[in-house]
């Protein structure tokens, strides 16, 4: 093939002659030349910049693995014991409010009843007076199923500790993902003891008589057992 | 008798005396905390109503203070509180509370526990 110059390119050119040509083509040795020169591990090793994003990789899948663990064994699974409480503080004030509204009505009932006995000619006092005490019971009904304000106040509490507990634990997964610090545990009501909580965690309107009767038998055998 | 009433819960400390009340006790002083109620606590205390879970000191604590003064060693203890497992009765009998009533509670069961414990039902 006739080169540039005119003349024919010989395929098995001098390295020599190709450097005079062309001085800024650098050869690549063949392995059979360079053997004798150059350790072989050179030519299989991959250059630091590939080792060292290699590693980083690998650093960082260690931490999506125990990102993934530590998110496994955090509060999250409480989230789904949040969820059934605001369904509990649901449910208390939806009932507590009808309660309310049934003691309304039976209160109203029981003042016609005695604007009744007003309007007759000759008032029935007895009956008046015990209309007053049942109007009165009525009335102490609807204070007490204002106890509910107390329970879901508690139990609002709880959850409130609970999604502050997530908030915490997804800011360190998120410093500990950028190298900024450990997966401790951070967690503030699992390390604080149950009795100085200011609110009870179990806190609930259901069962009541139930877990009073619970406590009358644990206090009637202590007394027992003291005796 | 006087009556201290210990409960953070403005509302239940509301429906406490109000109960009281009806059930004939109108001599009341309420606490928010176990510290507040320590502060208020004297010999002229005849009957502790107390909450368990309150900030600064709990109900059971504050038991547990009175009954190591003096004036406070016998005064009866009756813990309301919304806690029911039974480790948490036993760690208030512990304590020394004389009887304990769960949240939520009607009128009847308080004036039960109430009239069981004052000291005219003792004497």
């Amino acid at each position: 093939m006739p080169n540039s110059d005119g003349g024919e390119e010989s395929p098995h050119e001098s390295e020599a002659a190709t450097k005079a040509r062309s001085p800024e083509i650098r050869v690549v040795p063949d392995s059979a030349s360079t053997n004798s020169r150059m350790p072989a591990a050179s030519v299989v090793e991959p250059p630091a910049s590939i080792e060292q994003s290699n590693s980083r990789v690998l650093e960082l899948l260690a931490r999506v693995r125990d990102t993934r663990a530590a998110l496994r064994n955090s509060p999250f699974a409480k989230l789904q014991a949040t969820q059934e409480k605001f369904r509990h503080v649901t449910s208390a004030t939806e009932d507590a409010a009808s309660n309310i509204m049934d003691s309304c009505d039976r209160a109203n009932a029981l003042v016609d009843a005695l604007d009744t006995i007003d309007a007759a000619e000759q008032p029935d006092r007895a009956a008046a007076l015990e209309i007053r005490s049942r109007l009165r019971d009525e009335l102490f009904q609807m204070m007490s199923a204002l106890q509910f304000q107390d329970i879901t106040s508690q139990q609002l509490n709880h959850s409130s500790a609970i999604l502050s507990e997530v908030e915490a634990r997804l800011f360190e997964v998120a410093q500990y993902l950028d190298g900024k610090g450990p997966l401790g545990h951070t967690s503030t009501e699992a390390t604080t003891a149950p009795e100085l909580l200011t609110y009870d965690p179990d806190a609930t309107m259901k069962h009541a008589e139930v877990r009073q009767a619970l406590v009358d038998d644990i206090f009637s055998d202590s007394r027992a057992s003291a005796a | 008798m006087k009556f201290l009433v210990v409960d953070d819960s403005v509302t239940m400390r509301r429906i406490l005396v109000n109960s009281l009340q009806r059930i004939g006790y109108t001599d009341v002083v309420e606490a928010g905390d176990g510290q507040e109620a320590l502060a208020k606590f004297d010999g002229s205390i005849g009957f502790v109503i107390t909450d368990w879970n309150m900030p600064n000191m709990s109900g059971t604590e504050f038991t547990k203070a009175i009954r190591s003064r003096p004036d406070g060693a016998t005064v009866p203890v009756l813990m309301v509180t919304a806690r029911s497992v039974k480790e948490d009765i036993m760690v208030a009998l512990q304590a020394g509370v004389n009887n304990y009533i769960v949240k939520p509670f009607t009128p009847q069961v308080l004036k039960e526990k109430v009239d069981a414990l004052s000291p005219a039902a003792a004497a």
